[in-house]
């Protein structure tokens, strides 16, 4: 499984991969929104998480993008923002699921699991 | 202009730019119905009182003439009788003076057969002379012993010369008996001189006539000489020859009243002096014929103006209190409406502060959770070493407090989310729970115990979230503040056929009746000056009311308080419903 972390938070984004990788799960990091879209344009990942907010492309701009590329990439929107309205419409825009920051490791690999399979099934 | 329009803002109850407590506020709308009423009751009464002042004054002044009139016409009466008799009189005396009688009448026979005569017609004759030109009395007829008296210098001699006929003033005389004279001077034919007869009359002839003239409507009638004395006796001024103490009008006829505003001393005068005498005619009148009349009139007047007054002010009363009412009721709901939008902003705004803290918070709070994560999985890898334990017991807290860090900051989160949902299907149980671990801390402290007894399976109701949040916040914070330590406040639902019924119990001190009746009324509280707004109850009425529902408040004092909340399963359709916007949109 490939696994993409897009967050503008460098340390959480790098923490994640490296406690993924602890756990066989091949995952990369990007901080920007156009970086994230050039790596999905380049790996095609399985599964991509998704923060809201970043400084040069919204969370929803670079879904918006994902789905151009390759409509069959699930991403879980995880995010510090509460709107719940922000979290509908990512879901409206194709998001897997939502979820809110922190986030408890096990939670997320589930949710995690959950997108792959859906992935390999669609 | 300016001037008027401060003064008309100040008489208004309410000034939009300035802020007023409650108790002003119950004062100023009691200052202006008081000036209202004042002010139309002027309006109502001024004409009034102005027609009833004009009606008073306008019958009194027709009376008074009508009075004057008829007195006048009375004393023209009476005149005319007294200058008849008293020509009569001057005819008889100038009927025995014929010119060619001198001589006969210088026989004192002759001049008593005379005097005899005259005594037959006017018992009051006393004596009767006759004076030749020089003066000098040269026959007599009378009691006393006057013959050859000389009257040259005396004044009446003289005017009889001039006036042909005179007529004197009463006066004692010798006998001291008021008498007066009568004199006419006569031509001796062919010698160009003269005689004069003189005659005297008792003044009781006089009084006698006018006594028999003065009718019973007339109080008191008089005869004053020009020197202001009596001529004829006086019911209120004396008798013959006493001093007449009023003026007197020498000119012609009048008449004046006295003491006019004292009715019970009324005094009309009129006045009128006699043709070819001495003498002025005098009638007086107390209490005059239209004293009951004014006085019916008044005592009419007087009802009238009364009783219309009392309908003028019962109708303005009633006008002022609805006007006064509706002002109050209008104010009153634009002022909890303004309140109401200014608290609503309120809790956006704190929901817009908080949905940013808990979205700043909530990044670094994931990445301690991440980097203690790591830590930990990278000890569960190595070889195991002396503080191994320890390190994972340690990192585990770390994530227990994460843990804690991010349920505040969903709950804080999520109670902003809420601002902005407008109809939902909402878990009445769930919203409960929410609110009483919202308010877990502060009853924690208060050792106030929060119980709930929440019925199983309630089915959901379809309204705002956020709003039924806020409403029984409000209601339960009420509930912290009034129980104190050691209270308990007890939440209940149940389901009803149309509602979900929340009640929240409190075993506070309880309030009156007079205090339950004003519980919901904007700007009303019972907490100390500072400490409430008197807006939260108000807000939480209007809150429920919108949302369809009812509040009741029960309460007994010294046991405590219940409100009981009725929200239905779906609202009310209505158009505010249907296009109410909601102030937040955005965290």
């Amino acid at each position: 499984m490939q696994l993409l972390i897009v967050d503008d938070e460098v340390e959480f984004a790098s923490t994640l991969v490296e406690r993924l990788a602890l756990r066989g799960i091949a995952a990369s990091s990007a901080n920007r929104g156009h970086d994230a879209l050039a790596m999905v344009m380049a790996h095609r990942p399985d599964v991509v998480l998704l923060d809201l907010k970043m400084p040069d492309l919204s969370g929803l701009e670079v879904l918006a993008g994902i789905k151009a590329i390759d409509s069959t990439i699930e991403a879980i929107i995880l995010t510090g923002h509460g709107s719940a309205a922000a979290g509908i419409e990512g879901m409206e825009h194709g998001a897997f699921d939502y979820m809110l920051k922190p986030v408890d490791l096990t939670v997320l690999l589930g949710k995690i699991e959950q997108a792959y399979r859906k992935r390999k099934a669609g | 202009m300016k001037r008027i329009e401060q003064l008309f803002t100040q008489f208004l109850p309410t000034d939009p730019e300035k802020p007023m407590d409650a108790g002003n506020r119950g004062k100023s709308y009691a200052h202006f119905k008081r000036t209202l009423f004042l002010i139309m009751l002027l309006i109502a009464m001024l004409p009034e009182a102005i027609t009833a002042g004009i009606g008073y004054y306008q019958y009194r002044n027709l009376l008074l003439s009508e009075e004057h009139d008829q007195l006048l016409w009375r004393l023209d009466g009476a005149q005319k009788t007294i200058d008849a008799f008293i020509e009569g009189l001057q005819s008889l005396v100038k009927f025995v003076a014929e010119e060619e009688r001198y001589s006969a009448l210088l026989e004192k026979e002759n001049l008593q057969v005379l005097f005899d005569r005259l005594k037959e017609q006017y018992d009051g004759f006393v004596d009767l002379g006759i004076i030749d030109s020089s003066g000098v009395q040269r026959s007599y007829v009378g009691p006393y012993d006057l013959l050859g008296r000389d009257y040259s210098k005396r004044e009446w001699f003289h005017k009889v010369q001039e006036q042909k006929v005179y007529i004197s003033n009463v006066f004692l005389g010798f006998r001291q008996i008021p008498h007066f004279v009568i004199a006419v001077v006569e031509n001796i034919p062919g010698t160009g001189d003269f005689w004069v007869l003189r005659a005297t009359i008792n003044a009781d002839t006089l009084q006698k006539f006018v006594t028999t003239i003065q009718t019973q409507a007339t109080n008191d009638m008089f005869l004053v000489s020009s020197a202001r004395q009596l001529q004829t006796s006086s019911k209120y001024h004396g008798t013959v020859l006493s001093q007449y103490d009023k003026p007197i009008d020498k000119n012609g006829v009048t008449a004046y009243r006295e003491n006019l505003e004292n009715r019970e001393n009324t005094v009309f005068y009129a006045s009128s002096v006699l043709k070819n005498t001495p003498w002025t005619l005098i009638l007086t009148e107390q209490d005059y014929v239209h004293k009951e009349e004014w006085a019916s009139f008044k005592l009419r007047l007087i009802l009238i103006f009364a009783g219309s007054s009392l309908v003028i002010i019962l109708i303005i009363s009633f006008l002022v209190t609805i006007l006064t009412d509706r002002i109050r009721a209008s104010d009153e709901k634009q002022l909890s409406l303004l309140a109401e939008a200014e608290h609503s902003n309120k809790l956006a705004s704190i929901g817009r502060l908080a949905a940013g803290v808990a979205h700043e918070i909530n990044n670094p709070l994931a990445i301690i959770s991440q980097k203690s994560g790591l830590i930990d999985d990278l000890i569960g890898l190595s070889q195991p070493f002396e503080y191994r334990k320890k390190i994972r017991e340690t990192l585990a807290g770390i994530q227990d407090s994460v843990i804690r860090c991010k349920n505040i900051t969903h709950r804080l989160l999520g109670f902003a989310r809420r601002m902005e949902v407008t109809l939902e299907d909402i878990d009445l149980n769930q919203v409960v729970n929410e609110v009483s671990t919202f308010l877990e801390n502060e009853s924690l402290h208060n050792r106030i115990q929060v119980q709930t007894i929440l019925e199983d399976h309630l089915p959901p109701v379809r309204s705002d979230r956020g709003k039924i949040q806020q409403i029984l916040l409000n209601i339960t914070n009420n509930a912290i503040d009034e129980v104190g330590c050691d209270g308990i406040i007890r939440i209940t639902t149940a389901s009803g056929s149309a509602s979900v019924q929340i009640a929240i119990k409190d075993n506070g001190p309880g309030m009156p009746p007079s205090v339950q009746e004003h519980i919901f009324e904007p700007f009303f509280t019972t907490k100390e000056q500072g400490k409430g707004t008197g807006l939260g109850l108000s807000i939480t009425y209007g809150l429920i009311k919108k949302l369809g529902g009812t509040i009741t408040v029960d309460s007994t004092v010294g046991e405590g308080t219940i409100f009981t909340i009725n929200l239905p399963y779906t609202p009310p359709h209505t158009e505010e419903n249907n296009h109410e916007q909601y102030a937040v949109t955005d965290c």
